[in-house]
């Protein structure tokens, strides 16, 4: 009885993210481009169930539903090598054809036509779990069918499934260098869906993406396929405690109740450590890797794959840092201290958090417990890395609200002078107005002062009076 | 100088010559007087007459005097070999000054008869006579016989005294009453005092069947240890024959001691090469025997009166010849003497002592030579050890014991453990008392180690075939002096056995498996399994302890165990693994009874003792109290978040600062229970079995070793792990029970929250309700609300939020079905509304969340005065931003007021 996820990836960027993952996944769990197990894939210890399930002939099926309103991306994906893995029914593309056009209400609008055909296929996955524990949409925000049928799917999945958690993991664009003007629109309605009826959003957004590429792996012209891959491995990081199950986070539950304290707050970035050429082609070798190391640079704010511009009120509400290893030695005992040798070292953990903390590399919010919480799982035996320690960091961090607030002030500018809006106006959301549109800058702009709130000492006090005061 | 001293020694002289010859009662006091100048003047003679002309001999003329007369006598050639090897060795003794004058003592002596001497000692004023007596210690010997006759006992007992210094045996301490051993007994008769009668060929005649310890007519035996000699010899006769009864009454007690049966093979032994010994004495006697018999036929039988001195086989010769042997005998009584007391080891040391520690070269090597003979049972039972494992010492003399064959005191010992874990523990004791000293210690140790190992593969783990091939291939003969081999062979020994031993625990019971297996559901690293179990048995461990089935509570492990990554386990460590309940006590719900339980059996409980499976069952109570905390609260969190999307969003007017405080403070629940747990998951459990790998790793870990790693595994868990006894003593300080009363308000607050939510939904269908009419009255055209619907809301609202809550917990996942009127007053009430329950449920977050803050921070000022570094790490990470300010122990006694005061709140938050 595994806590089942299913995966919706929507448009064209969500879908390419979507199709990397499932590549990462399967080479994880040494599942062949059929589906099959490999012969070696033979070291149990890891649960293919929380995201595949398997067909009658025993093929590992993902648990995945690819979406999208133009047939670009998903042909690629059923004519590439691991076509075959993925269950023919879960594929829809749009009937047209023609894509959203980077309009968020055009894909809102064929949400709401295509919806029943997309939700008998997330009902046929839901219905095959025994246990579901949720949702995961990835998608971009800025475009058009990711953004504009996410936001239509995550509306009514909010009716569906009330008790069922909805990931997202979320590409924001580059706000200081995009060239597709309406993306303030797309981004700012899509925001209000993100913060109204998902509880947790990975944040990812393209110019860290591609700033990270361009420092890290030294690519000027970093291509979607790399960025890509490094959402990709930020995915899986991010999923290995679900799928190699040890003392803690074992469910989605685990890892986000102890990052996200109040509901609106569940925007979460990430950094990952270090990216070589085996998540990435051309990523350069990094010599050594010590916990403390990783850990250090996964407090970067250039690790970071969101590009913010942290005050210096900004603050973490809650790390959670996933450190992966080497494979337990225990499965070989008595076979090498070596393998002893390699393993992770609970104590190099240990001293890492303690000289974080005397060096105060990272600054926690002032009214309530934060530190960083660390999970310490396995690595995938069937993947040869050239590092022993990896790292991923989820984080809940004010500055966040930074990113919001720069598409916020895009937008304003755009808005001003009602640039852009025939587009719109033509859409079935915006045949009564444009008062969307204005709803979801409020609902943006609550969030945003939710997060510098939070930032203050008094982000609790005011209702601790007022508790006083009812209690007596 | 020289005047004083000679002055002294004429002092002396005279006070013992007055001592002895004063006691004459009577006889003529002028005739005494003579006497006792003429004694006195022989005395003198003796004590400064050392520069007689006869004397000043070189000691070559002397012994070349003697070996011509050897030649003379026609002795055979190896006796003239002996003879003058003896001179040779006497001459290089050390000790002597006047060799010269002994040997010629001894010439004369030799060569010379009773008549003989007597003849010397009216011509030659007595010297050599003197000399012989100055030699045989410090005992004045006066010609006249009626003096001596005085003081026959004291003359014998001097004289063994004097050989017993020559031989060096440490008896000078000995009383002479109770000086055991063998004393020949005088009964002179005082009117005998002229010829010797019998006669010497008569003794002589005899002399072998007395030394044989048998009696004869002249020399009767009247007890064991009393040999009668005839009244009617002479004082030297008779003084020589005293020398003669030493051995005939050691040999007789000997050879009683070697017929007796003793209980012990090594006692046997020590019997069997004392026998031998007697045997090479036996041939000794016959061959004196065949002397005497000798002399005997050549001077014409034992009537006859002629001097057998002649024909060189005299008392005195026979004295010489069985000097050694007496020697031989003598430290054989003692030997008896000593082993009477012990036996096994002790006795090998005992005799091993002489070999090693004693001065004389010849008691060094009899003792030598009698360890050969006496250890060889005790290699066997070794070889019997080492190589095969089984113990065969029916007579307790190996210094391996098997327990039960002790007293009362390890029985009762037997009985605090259970069976099983003594066949390793307590079946057999290494008895340090019997470790006899020709191996050391740590040898002991090994060979203990080995044989137990051995025994154990063999008994316990039924691996019987191969102890026997291993038998077959390495058993060797093993003797006493071959140290070298013995030392390589018990290492190789050593190494083989725990090797195998080893391997069999790993290969054949899979104890590091079990180990692993233990760690993986009983210390919760099968992370997956554990939460499938937790979650199909929370609705059944909300009930009371009393209503738990076994049956259900298996079935569900079945469950769990089908639904995870631990169904791939082996099926033997999956059929150990079960569920049970805990005794139960009053008023306890499921969740403090039940316990998962990991079975294991012989062999492997050697490790994992009884005492360990206990330990581990405590772990597991408290990882499980933890896990279920967080699973709670993780339930509660959900329902919580995914309700801010819908339910909880539409009364965000009237209850979001609430919801915002509860969330708040959950997320410090949270916090604080991902932290215990990482903590004690990690930093303890994790780091501790590192330390255990490493340990059991090693090359050369022998089962011991394996077993001292996870005893120390589990300690360090309990202790680091906050299961530790409580430093004070007073037990509602000790780390547990902290944990256990902050969990308690976890859950507490949970179900408040719980409440919270509840609340939250009554009022969000209130108003769907109320809206709903509204949209009806308004379309029908009347007022939206009237005032009595405001009454008739405040009536029914508490029934229509229960209907609801009913109707939508069952649809919950949670295993805690919200009870709101339990803990919270006045909500069972029909009558109360909501303005009344808003208010308690407020008040009851607001003094529950007061409450955890501050255990909390008491929590962390314990932890900081930890020595140990680790728990000390955990208040560092709990309180990482420091937004607790930890508090000290002395402020413990405030608690009670600052609970009750609500004004009071936690440091910083």
């Amino acid at each position: 009885m595994p806590r089942e996820i299913i995966t919706i990836q929507a448009g064209q960027c969500g879908n390419s993210i979507g199709s990397q993952f499932w590549q990462q996944l399967c080479q994880e769990h040494g599942i062949n481009q059929d589906g099959n197990l490999e012969d070696f894939a033979t070291e149990g210890g890891d649960r293919k169930d929380v995201f595949f399930y398997q067909s009658d002939d025993t093929r590992y099926i993902p648990r995945a539903i690819l979406l999208d309103l133009e047939p670009r991306v998903i042909q690629g994906i059923q004519n590439g090598p691991y076509k075959n893995i993925y269950n023919p029914e879960n594929f829809f593309i749009g009937s047209q054809g023609s894509g959203a056009a980077n309009n968020w209400g055009f894909g809102y609008a064929a949400g709401e036509k295509v919806q029943e055909e997309v939700f008998d296929m997330i009902d046929r996955e839901a219905d095959g779990s025994d246990s579901l524990e949720g949702f995961m949409l990835l998608h971009s925000i800025a475009g058009g069918t990711g953004s504009g049928l996410g936001s239509y799917i995550l509306e009514r999945m909010n009716d569906r499934f009330p008790k069922k958690l909805i990931q997202t993991y979320s590409v924001f664009p580059d706000t200081h260098n995009d060239n597709v003007v309406v993306n303030p629109y797309n981004s700012m309605l899509s925001m209000r869906r993100l913060a109204q009826n998902a509880d947790s959003v990975v944040v990812l957004d393209n110019g860290a993406l591609s700033r990270i590429a361009a420092d890290r792996l030294h690519v000027q012209e970093p291509s979607f396929q790399q960025t890509n891959q490094l959402v990709s491995t930020v995915m899986s990081a991010s999923t290995t405690t679900l799928r190699y199950p040890g003392y803690m986070h074992n469910d989605l539950v685990g890892i986000v109740a102890a990052l996200i304290p109040t509901p609106r707050c569940h925007f979460l970035m990430t950094s990952y450590t270090p990216f070589t050429s085996d998540n990435v082609e051309q990523a350069k070798t990094v010599r050594k890797t010590t916990v403390l190391d990783v850990m250090r640079r996964l407090l970067q704010p250039k690790n970071r794959m969101v590009s913010t511009t942290p005050s210096k009120n900004s603050c973490y509400i809650s790390i959670l840092n996933i450190i992966q290893g080497e494979a337990d030695p225990t499965e070989v005992i008595a076979s090498s201290l070596s393998l002893v040798d390699r393993k992770i070292n609970v104590s190099q953990v240990h001293k890492s958090l303690l000289r974080i903390r005397e060096r105060r590399l990272a600054t926690f919010i002032p009214w309530g417990p934060a530190s960083i919480q660390v999970a310490l799982t396995k690595k995938s035996p069937y993947l040869s890395n050239t590092y022993r320690v990896s790292g991923l960091m989820l984080a809940n961090h004010t500055s966040v609200a930074t990113l919001f607030r720069r598409i916020v002030v895009q937008y304003d500018k755009l808005r001003k002078r009602n640039a852009f809006l025939e587009g719109y106006k033509k859409e079935a959301p915006f045949a009564n107005g444009l008062q969307e549109f204005d709803e979801a800058r409020a609902v943006v702009m609550d969030l945003i002062n939710e997060y510098e709130e939070a930032e203050t000492e008094a982000y609790l006090d005011p209702e601790k009076g007022k508790d006083k005061a009812e209690g007596t | 100088m020289v005047n004083e001293s000679s002055n002294r020694v004429h002092d002396a002289l005279k006070s013992l010559v007055d001592l002895y010859l004063s006691s004459d009662q009577d006889g003529d006091r002028e005739g005494a007087d003579d006497r006792r100048d003429d004694v006195h003047d022989i005395l003198k003679y003796i004590v400064d007459g050392h520069s007689r002309a006869v004397v000043i001999q070189d000691f070559d003329r002397v012994s070349n005097l003697i070996k011509d007369k050897s030649l003379q006598e026609d002795e055979p050639t190896e006796r003239r070999v002996q003879l003058s090897n003896l001179i040779a060795r006497f001459r290089t003794q050390p000790v002597l000054s006047q060799k010269c004058a002994i040997l010629d003592v001894l010439r004369q002596l030799a060569y010379s008869d009773s008549a003989a001497v007597s003849e010397a000692r009216t011509a030659a004023g007595a010297g050599s006579q003197h000399r012989q007596a100055s030699r045989s210690g410090a005992q004045n010997r006066n010609d006249d016989m009626q003096t001596l006759e005085e003081q026959p006992a004291q003359g014998h007992q001097a004289k063994k005294g004097n050989l017993e210094r020559a031989n060096g045996t440490a008896r000078a301490g000995k009383d002479n009453s109770t000086a055991p051993g063998p004393r020949g007994e005088v009964a002179p008769d005082p009117m005998a005092l002229e010829d010797s009668d019998p006669s010497e060929a008569a003794l002589l005649h005899d002399l072998p069947f007395t030394l044989q310890g048998l009696s004869t007519t002249n020399l009767p035996f009247t007890d064991t240890s009393i040999l009668k000699l005839p009244a009617t010899l002479p004082l030297p006769l008779i003084s020589l024959l005293h020398t003669l009864a030493e051995p005939s009454l050691l040999y007789r007690n000997l050879s009683n001691f070697v017929q007796s049966s003793d209980e012990g093979l090594v006692g046997q032994s020590l019997r069997a090469a004392i026998g031998n010994e007697l045997r090479s004495y036996l041939g000794l006697i016959a061959t004196l025997e065949g002397e005497i018999r000798r002399a005997l036929t050549s001077v014409g039988g034992i009537r006859s009166r002629g001097n057998i001195g002649k024909v060189g086989v005299t008392l005195k010769r026979c004295v010489i010849w069985t000097r050694e042997a007496t020697m031989g005998l003598r430290l054989m009584s003692l030997m008896v003497e000593e082993a009477s007391s012990r036996k096994g080891g002790q006795l090998i040391s005992m005799i091993h002592a002489f070999s090693t520690s004693h001065g004389d070269p010849f008691v060094g090597a009899f003792a030598e030579r009698m360890l050969t003979h006496v250890t060889r049972p005790f290699y066997d039972m070794l070889r019997q050890w080492i190589y095969d494992g089984e113990l065969s010492d029916p007579y307790h003399e190996f210094f391996v014991i098997e327990s039960d064959a002790r007293g009362s005191d390890d029985k009762e010992a037997d009985a605090r453990r259970a069976p099983a874990t003594s066949v390793w523990e307590d079946k057999y004791r290494l008895d340090a008392g019997m470790v006899p000293s020709i191996v050391t210690e740590a040898f002991a140790e090994k060979v203990f180690l080995i044989g137990k190992s051995l025994n154990f593969i063999r008994h316990s783990c039924g691996d019987s075939a191969w102890v026997e091939a291993y038998c077959k291939v390495a058993s060797k003969e093993l003797h006493y002096g071959d140290t070298a081999t013995l030392e390589t062979s018990i290492d190789k020994a050593y190494k083989a056995t725990m090797a195998r031993l080893i391997h069999l625990m790993d290969n054949k019971f899979h104890l590091f498996e079990h180990l692993r297996a233990l760690k993986k559901y009983l210390l919760l690293g099968q992370g997956d399994f554990i939460a499938l179990l937790m979650e199909s048995l929370s609705s059944n461990l909300d009930n009371p302890a009393g209503s738990q089935y076994r049956h259900t509570l298996t079935a569900q492990l079945e469950h769990a165990i089908r639904g995870s990554n631990a169904q791939f386990d082996s099926q033997d460590v999956l059929r150990r693994l079960d569920a049970r309940l805990v005794e139960l006590s009053h008023g306890d719900v499921g969740w403090d009874v039940f316990t998962l339980e990991y079975k294991v059996d012989a062999p492997v409980d050697v490790v994992i003792t009884p005492w360990a499976s206990k330990q581990y069952l405590v772990i597991f109570n408290l990882l499980w109290r933890v896990k279920r905390v967080e699973f709670a609260l993780g339930s509660t969190w959900r329902r919580c978040m995914t309700g801010a999307r819908g339910v909880l969003a539409t009364v965000d007017d009237k209850l979001s600062r609430d919801w915002k405080t509860a969330r708040c403070c959950m997320a410090e629940m949270i916090h604080f229970v991902n932290q215990l747990q990482y903590y004690i998951l990690f930093e303890v459990i994790e780091a501790s079995w590192d330390q255990l790998q490493a340990a059991v790793t090693k090359q050369d870990c022998t089962l011991d070793d394996l077993i001292q790693a996870h005893t120390k595994y589990l300690k360090a868990i309990t202790h680091k792990g906050l299961l530790g006894k409580p430093t004070t003593g007073n037990r509602e300080d000790s780390f547990t029970s902290q944990l256990h009363e902050i969990l308690k308000i976890t859950l507490a607050y949970k179900d408040i929250v719980d409440g919270l939510y509840s609340f939250s939904v009554a009022e969000f269908t209130r108003r769907q309700e109320l809206a709903a009419k509204i949209e009806i009255r308004t379309a029908q055209g009347q007022w939206g609300l009237t005032e009595k619907d405001e009454i008739d809301q405040a009536l029914t609202s508490p029934i229509a939020s229960r209907n609801h809550l009913s109707g939508n917990e069952s649809r919950t996942d949670s295993p805690f079905p919200i009870n709101p009127s339990g803990g919270i007053p006045g909500l069972n009430s029909a009558t109360t509304s909501e303005d009344q329950m808003l208010p308690a449920l407020r008040q009851r977050l607001g003094d529950l969340a007061i409450d955890f803050k501050f255990r909390l921070s008491v929590l962390l000022g314990d932890l900081a005065v930890q020595p140990d570094v680790d728990m000390k790490f955990l208040g560092v990470v709990m309180n990482f931003n420091d937004v607790y300010a930890p508090r000290r122990r002395k402020r413990e006694h405030h608690r009670e007021k600052e609970k009750k005061t609500p004004s009071v709140v936690a440091v910083g938050s």
